[in-house]
């Protein structure tokens, strides 16, 4: 009749308390396994939306900041471009796994359709004098492949050579290829056209024009838009897929060439412009895009980073977007972590309680034993026995009513959440096609190892509280002051 | 001597002022004898015999066991190894069948017990008096005189020499308390036990070897 059989048979001899304790830590058992079901899943859903969001930020101006401005503060603000040398500096960070900065130019052509995307019915280009977008990249590798926003179909991408000299050749899609019949090796001849619009004909009057020949060194196809869409943003996904795949890379080494140019031209016709011009002409505008070594370095890339810029401009990173999207789950996420805390708190006093009015009763009993010469530490563990093994058997039964009960919870919780908010669509130089729709579906309620190992330890850990402390003050007594 | 109570006080202490329940108490016991402590209720006999069986440690003095002061033994292996003690009210587990509550201080004690523990409980029961069939009863479904003669039985389990009772006899009828006391005699006597009873009961103290008195905390011993 050892303390371990005396446990034991306690719990098969009270019957009633043993399933008052029993339901007890079921309930708040359901209660804090929910909570913490909800927790990992949110947690997931972070994880793996950030994963696909990438580590990548941008420099960009600080629009917050200018709002707080008062309007005499606006007219006197001289912004100042993101010169090569500064966004090359900060492109050796150590955070910084590479990086790269864009320009953007227009060109017409006249032997090259404009792909329209799959509507007929949209005509969603600049006018025929604008019509193919030319994004102007200094890594050769092309960032946007290399972080998976496209995908190389046909040969190949840049070298340094054709960056740096200002190769006239270029990469365009695969759908604007099939459009035209284009293959690799293939030159299209772009026009760049000086337009003059401050004329009576509504289309503008063409001062000058020239051919840009590019060659065609490789096919890609647009990873990231996505083809299907269920809520709706169609016209917006294809807006954006369509200027995806009018989108034709170069370097910016092509662009300032024909930037230049034009610029020229329109100065030599224009007095106004030519002053203009002539103060401006060195500050060519490009975009950077700063690819780091992990999501960690975020944080520590842009504190360094906001005191090397000018005045008014911020770093901003594309983690930023997990805010903006996750907003449901995120809300889900605190509501979770406050029932945590609360279902801990309110499961130690409740289950402290609860043992207490247990061990009230088996007070006499502690004495009895302590007055036998039974160990304290022994009269201890009879009664930790037997609540553990209630407990155990409890908890592992709320695991899964908990996990199923936070699967339907979060369920309501998320279409409530989304009936309110409206789904939110994000779009920047980094070109996620993220959702909020994309993270509730990543959204998962699992029965994972990791949950089973926390549940297990925050559940035990708060009955092994719960029943220790009542004990210790029960049993540093005397027997008799416990008997009496 | 078996067990000596030397110089032992024990008060309640009360701001400045100590009010003494037991003062400069001497005693000595020896095997083989039936001692009975009596005294009026308050008299302080229940906290003399709590602190023979370490159930409290005076507040000054020794009890010593064997020549041994149990402070030094422990209070705990002391209760565990050396005594065996009978409450008024039993107390017994009520959770557990009376064979039951007869195994509990085997599994307590290191003395050295027969192998075959069931076996000695059903016999310890039936030389108390208490059959197989009751034996096997939860203990709340026994009368309160078969109830102390499983506390008898369970201060028995762990082969003590020294068996102490706080008024065994307090809760049952005139005929049972005398069978009680005749368990007691045959204790001292026939198994060479020292039993120390403490009663207000003058019927019981005649029966006793020594009659040991206590009076506003003070002990006189009658020869």
């Amino acid at each position: 009749m050892n303390f371990v059989k005396r446990g034991f048979l306690s719990i098969l001899r009270r019957k009633t308390k043993v399933l008052i304790l029993f339901a007890v830590i079921f309930i708040l058992g359901n209660v804090i396994s929910g909570a913490i079901s909800i927790q990992q899943a949110t947690g997931n859903v972070e994880e793996s939306i950030k994963e696909r969001i990438g580590a990548s930020a941008t420099l960009e101006i600080d629009h917050e900041a200018l709002e707080e401005l008062s309007e005499e503060e606006w007219m006197e603000i001289e912004f100042e471009n993101l010169g090569t040398d500064l966004i090359e500096k900060i492109g050796n960070l150590s955070y910084v796994k590479y990086y790269d900065y864009t320009s953007m130019f227009w060109f017409a052509s006249e032997n090259l359709s404009y792909y329209q995307g799959e509507n007929e019915e949209h005509d969603i280009s600049f006018g025929s004098d604008y019509e193919f977008q030319f994004k102007g990249i200094n890594y050769p590798a092309v960032s946007d492949i290399e972080e998976g926003k496209a995908k190389l179909v046909d040969g190949r991408v840049f070298n340094q050579e054709e960056i740096d000299n200002g190769a006239t050749v270029g990469l365009i899609s695969t759908k604007l290829a099939e459009l035209n019949n284009v293959s690799v090796g293939d030159t299209i001849v772009f026009e760049n056209k000086v337009m003059d619009y401050d004329t009576d004909d509504i289309d503008g009057t063409l001062i000058d024009a020239r051919e840009v020949p590019i060659e065609v060194i490789g096919i890609f196809e647009t990873q990231t838009l996505k083809e299907e869409s269920e809520d709706g943003f169609d016209s917006f996904i294809d807006f954006m897929d369509i200027d995806f795949q009018n989108t034709i890379y170069t370097s910016n080494q092509v662009i300032s060439n024909e930037s230049r140019w034009r610029n020229q031209v329109y100065a030599s016709v224009d007095e106004e412009y030519a002053e203009y011009y002539e103060e401006e002409e060195q500050n060519e505008y490009f975009r950077p895009i700063y690819v780091l070594n992990g999501p960690d370095d975020s944080e520590a890339f842009a504190e360094e980073v906001k005191p090397l810029l000018p005045p008014f401009y911020t770093v901003i990173n594309a983690m930023d977007q997990y805010d903006n999207i996750a907003g449901p789950v995120e809300s889900m996420s605190n509501l979770s972590g406050y029932v945590l805390t609360a279902a801990v708190i309110a499961t130690v006093l409740i289950i402290g309680l609860v043992v207490l009015l247990f061990l009230r009763d088996r007070k006499h009993e502690l004495g009895i034993y302590l007055s036998l010469g039974e160990k304290r530490a022994r009269v201890v563990g009879q009664i930790v026995i037997e609540v553990m093994t209630v407990a155990l058997i409890a908890i592992t039964l709320s695991l899964f009513t908990g996990n199923l009960l936070a699967s339907s919870v979060s369920d309501t919780l998320i279409e409530a959440n989304q009936d309110q908010d409206q789904d939110f669509y994000y779009y920047s130089e980094f070109q996620t096609n993220l959702t909020t729709s994309d993270v509730i579906e990543s959204y998962e309620v699992e029965l994972s190892m990791q949950y089973v190992i926390i549940f297990y330890l925050v559940g035990l850990a708060t009955v092994l509280v719960s029943t220790v402390i009542p004990l210790v003050y029960i049993v540093r007594l005397n027997p008799k002051k416990i008997l009496m | 001597m078996l067990l000596q109570a030397k110089d032992v006080n024990y008060y309640y202490q009360d701001g400045e002022s100590r009010r003494y329940i037991l003062k400069d108490t001497n005693a000595q016991f020896d095997k083989g004898k039936f001692y009975a402590i009596l005294g009026q209720s308050g008299s302080g006999k229940t906290t003399f015999l709590s602190l023979l069986s370490a159930l409290d440690s005076p507040k000054s003095g020794s009890i010593l066991f064997d020549n041994v002061d149990i402070k030094q033994l422990g209070y705990e292996k002391y209760r565990r190894n050396k005594i065996g003690i009978i409450f008024q009210s039993y107390n017994l587990i009520p959770t557990l069948t009376a064979v039951e509550n007869v195994l509990v201080p085997m599994s307590i004690t290191e003395n050295e017990i027969p192998a075959d523990r069931l076996t000695v409980a059903y016999n310890l029961l039936d030389y108390i008096g208490i059959v197989k069939s009751k034996a096997d009863r939860y203990v709340n479904k026994l009368s309160g005189g078969e109830q102390q003669r499983v506390a008898i039985a369970r201060a028995l389990a762990t082969n003590v020499e020294l068996i102490l009772a706080d008024e065994p006899t307090g809760n049952l009828d005139e005929e049972m308390e005398q069978e009680i006391v005749d368990i007691f005699k045959k204790l001292a006597h026939e198994h060479n036990k020292c039993v120390i009873v403490v009663t207000h009961s003058n019927e019981i103290a005649e029966q006793a070897d020594q009659i040991l008195t206590l009076k506003k905390g003070l002990l006189t011993v009658h020869e």
